[in-house]
């Protein structure tokens, strides 16, 4: 019974540590609400950990490619998410006009993306580290060397 | 077996304890790593034909980071190459030194029918008002005031190179200036305003 009860409470902490690690990046959040002229609900939450295990999934020749597009701006982006790391929680941006807003901000670690209209709501929610997971498997797909 | 329990319990404890320390000596480091005042470049226009309102706010610090990374087009390392045909042989670096070797004075004043400018040093800043009625034109009048200080002129201007203008370094000596009202421009439908401060929100 005791050895059960041990089992048991292994199996538990594996399963807390495993979850604790694959949500340790934070989570990517999505949700999409359509209206008109149907109504649809899209609400997917996802551990952000999964980005870069994703990224390498995708073709190589592919990724190649991307990553040498993207190569060029990779200072600039690294420089962002750094920059973006180490701020405070701050709205970028926000435009309102009537039956639309849009809102681009910092939030806890997480870049945020509101937009509401009449007809359609979307919420996209992103941790920062993720992104700088994502890019660095990015970069490493590159032919050539990028730092 | 009790003995090894309230080992394995204290151990555990410990260990919450160490993250927990941890994590507050890495947020201090961060917050220690910042400036001690954060400036906030803020732009908002307001109006249009919808009544839209636009807010961006931008952390100087962020733009101070960012822009000395982007290569592309007229600006590398954070620094702005002027095209010679545009510049069309004017000393900028002359008469930027002119002005600032000037006593507070009224530089330019220009009145028109329709059109009132006005170009001023004071204060240690340099200021522009432009007046524009719209009589002649039939339209709305137009209101734009410009705020600049010295030494972010003298931030951009102070690169060796006659044609080039240091973004980045004038970006540095605003957040330096303190808040301050850059732009305000008005018409009938919409305004502008571009201004600096420590408030991370729009007014």
């Amino acid at each position: 019974m005791i050895l059960l009860g041990k089992v048991g409470i292994g199996i538990v902490g594996t399963a807390l540590a495993g979850a604790g690690i694959i949500c340790s990046e934070g989570m990517i959040s999505v949700n999409v609400e359509t209206r008109q002229p149907e109504r649809h609900h899209v609400f997917v939450v996802a551990p952000a950990m999964l980005v870069p295990i994703a990224v390498q999934f995708i073709p190589k020749e592919h990724l190649a490619e991307h990553a040498q597009e993207i190569q060029p701006w990779l200072p600039t982006i690294r420089a962002s998410l750094d920059a973006l790391s180490e701020s405070d929680d701050i709205t970028f941006l926000e435009v309102k006009e009537p039956g639309q807003n849009v809102r681009v901000a910092k939030s806890g670690g997480s870049i945020v993306v509101d937009v509401n209209e009449n007809d359609e709501t979307v919420h996209v929610s992103t941790p920062i580290r993720a992104m700088s997971s994502a890019i660095e498997e990015l970069a490493a797909a590159s032919p050539a060397p990028t730092r | 077996m009790r003995r090894e329990r309230s080992a394995v319990a204290v151990s555990c404890l410990l260990l919450v304890a160490t993250i927990a320390v941890a994590i507050g000596i890495a947020r201090g480091a961060t917050t220690a790593a910042k400036p001690a005042t954060e400036r906030y470049l803020h732009v908002k226009v307001d109006g249009g034909t919808k009544g839209e309102s636009v807010n961006v706010n931008v952390p100087l610090s962020m733009a101070v980071k960012i822009l000395p990374t982007i290569n592309h087009g007229d600006l590398h390392n954070g620094r702005v190459t002027i095209s010679s045909a545009d510049i069309n042989d004017v000393d900028l670096h002359a008469i930027l030194d002119a002005v600032r070797t000037a006593p507070d004075n009224e530089f330019v004043t220009v009145k028109g029918s329709e059109q009132d400018v006005r170009v001023a040093k004071s204060n240690g800043n340099l200021i522009i008002h432009v007046r524009d009625s719209g009589k002649e034109s039939g339209k709305s009048g137009q209101k734009v005031d410009v705020t600049v200080p010295m030494k972010v002129v003298d931030a951009l201007f102070s690169t060796a190179k006659q044609n080039e203008l240091d973004v980045a370094a004038a970006i540095r000596a605003l957040g330096e200036a303190g808040e301050t009202v850059l732009v305000t421009a008005q018409d009938a439908e919409q305004s502008v305003k571009i201004w600096i401060d420590s408030k991370s929100g729009a007014e």
